[in-house]
């Protein structure tokens, strides 16, 4: 099943496409955890059908952006170091 | 002091309100994703009664509690006092309680707390377990702490500290909060936690009695466990944290224990802020990673919705703000009449009535003001004489508008210390919390004749003999007007 995910942004410029990026993302999936963030390595695409999921933005002050993107989740990063795991 | 009744926790609040139509009892269910929160500002907007909201999706047992003090109403309620009582009768009995004797907390043994019929550990302790809601549209992350109090202990000093920062939700173990540099824990973290890196125990107390989350909110001196048991009457019960030595409210609602980390940060925000805007960027900030999660069973979360006015954070803030500077200013020996800030001005205006007996009144004032601990929450101080109503907002601005002299009466303070959330700040200033701020001098000069150089008030009040106002409103239906007499 497709995900649904949300990234806030100060400039759109900020989700370059066709390179890995690092974001912080939140889920909009429904149940318990939406919105919940974790830290991942994604490819983002303005091709909406590039990638299965798909990836909302929101900007400084969570004003919604017109603009879509589909999103790949390359892999997790965990930056909370060990010890407090 | 005579004997105080007033709630002693959120339920009993919860009672008392609903009992004296200031609360509604919601029965259908109601989203915690945006829904609730809509709710809730809709209330703090209209001036409604709170929402007491009893059915949560997804969230079975539990129900929430909006807008729990963002009326004089339910001010009056939470001290015990009728309802209908005034500003000024609120103000007089806030001030009596909190210049009485201290009121020692009691510790009590787990078995009689509340707060421990539920208790989550480790990996068990999961945010998402709790009915967190987006409280705006846009948010960045769900809220847990909107009304409520961060627990902290001073590491050397030893001294305990209840605050309202809020928390967001990051992930099911981890929180982030606005904390300013210049606020008690902000001061504990730079100081010590920060530069030895070592964690620093929290616990986060969620649907505290009334009373604990109005000494949570004001600056006062005092520390909260004692200055609840001052306003309340009697001792604040407190029990022991699971994984620290830190003592939290029994009676609260939910408990939230765990270690602000020192090397690792999240983001936080943006977030509808008191002044009515999100103001405060988007930003990596104080990180909470959550160790345990104790809560009542049939838990009620408490829940703020900061937007525009008035919210409690507008309304206590400002009604306690104004009633420390006043016990400020009369420790400093100066002749105020009076201190007010309107809710409607975010907090932002602090109204001082004096009688301006000697040069430079103002001037003092505004100095102690903005110098103390209080004044980094508001930016303008207006003084008026003893004449002026400082409840009266129109008595206010007419004093304003005519008094302040452009030249002479306006002072600007600048490189103060400020907040991330006033609105009029550059970007710069808001990150580093660099602050301005003016005082509004509307006394009439001391060294003005006051016969001949000082303007008289022409008001119905003060140019009329007594016998000719008392005969004009006596006669005023005679005279074919409506309206009750004043």
């Amino acid at each position: 099943m497709a995900n649904k995910w949300e990234v806030f942004v100060m400039d759109l410029g900020e989700l370059a496409e066709g390179k890995e990026l690092e974001l912080t993302i939140r889920t909009l999936n429904d149940g318990l955890h939406k919105y919940t963030y974790q830290r991942a390595k994604v490819e983002v695409s303005s091709t909406l059908d590039k990638f299965a999921d798909s990836l909302q933005v929101r900007l400084g002050r969570g004003q919604l952006s017109d603009r879509k993107f589909s999103i790949r989740v390359i892999e997790r990063v965990e930056r909370l170091p060990a010890r407090y795991r | 002091m005579g004997k105080i009744s007033a709630p002693r926790n959120n339920r009993e609040f919860i009672e008392a309100c609903v009992k004296s139509g200031d609360a509604v009892r919601i029965k259908q269910e109601v989203d915690w994703d945006n829904e609730a929160g809509a709710i809730v500002r809709r209330c703090c907007e209209l001036g409604e009664a709170a929402p007491f909201m009893e059915s949560i999706k997804d969230y079975p047992g539990f129900s929430y509690f909006g807008a729990p003090l963002s009326t004089y109403r339910r001010m009056a309620i939470s001290l015990g006092m009728d309802p209908n009582s005034t500003l000024p009768q609120i103000g007089a009995e806030y001030l009596k309680r909190t210049n009485s004797e201290p009121v020692a907390p009691v510790v009590i043994d787990k078995r009689d707390a509340p707060c421990k019929e539920n208790i989550l550990l480790g990996a068990d302790a999961d945010l998402c377990k709790l009915p967190v809601p987006l409280v705006h549209d846009g948010d960045g992350g769900r809220y847990v702490g909107t009304w409520h109090a961060v627990i902290t202990k001073h590491p050397v000093r030893g001294d305990v500290n209840w605050g309202m920062y809020r928390q967001m939700m990051w992930d099911s173990r981890t929180m982030s909060g606005a904390v300013f540099p210049f606020s008690d824990l902000g001061k504990a973290l730079t100081e010590y936690y920060l530069p030895r890196g070592e964690g620093c125990p929290f616990a986060t107390a969620i649907g505290l009695s009334p009373l604990a989350a109005m000494a949570a909110c004001a600056p006062s001196p005092i520390p909260e466990p004692e200055l609840t048991g001052m306003l309340s009457g009697e001792p604040v019960r407190l029990v022991k944290c699971e994984t620290n030595d830190l003592e939290v409210p029994a009676d609260a609602e939910i408990i939230i224990e765990g270690m602000i980390l020192p090397d690792y940060k999240v983001e936080e925000g943006p977030f509808g802020e008191y002044t009515g805007y999100r103001t405060s960027p988007r930003d990596f900030r104080v990180t909470f990673r959550v160790d345990a999660i104790t809560y009542r069973n049939n838990a009620t979360m408490t829940i703020s919705n900061m937007g525009v006015p008035q919210d409690e954070g507008q309304l206590l803030r400002s009604f306690s703000l104004g009633l420390e500077l006043e016990k400020l200013l009369k420790s400093q020996g100066i002749p105020v009449t009076g201190v007010y800030m309107h809710p409607r001005s975010t907090h932002h205006m602090m109204i001082v009535g004096v009688k301006p007996t000697y040069a430079g009144i103002a001037m003092q004032i505004a100095q102690l003001a903005f110098g103390s601990k209080l004044g980094p929450w508001f930016h303008m101080v207006m003084v008026v004489d003893d004449q002026t109503d400082i409840f009266n907002w129109d008595e206010v601005y007419h004093a304003f508008c005519t008094r302040c002299n452009p030249e002479r009466g306006i002072h600007v303070f600048k490189n103060t210390t400020g907040t991330a959330l006033y609105p009029h700040a550059t970007p710069h200033d808001r990150k580093y919390s660099i602050g301005s701020q003016v005082l509004f001098d509307c006394l009439w000069p001391v060294d003005w004749d006051k016969t001949n150089d000082v303007p008289t008030l022409v008001s119905f009040k003060n140019v009329y003999p007594k016998d000719i106002q008392e005969k004009v409103v006596n006669n005023w239906a005679d005279y074919g007007f409506r309206g009750a007499k004043k």
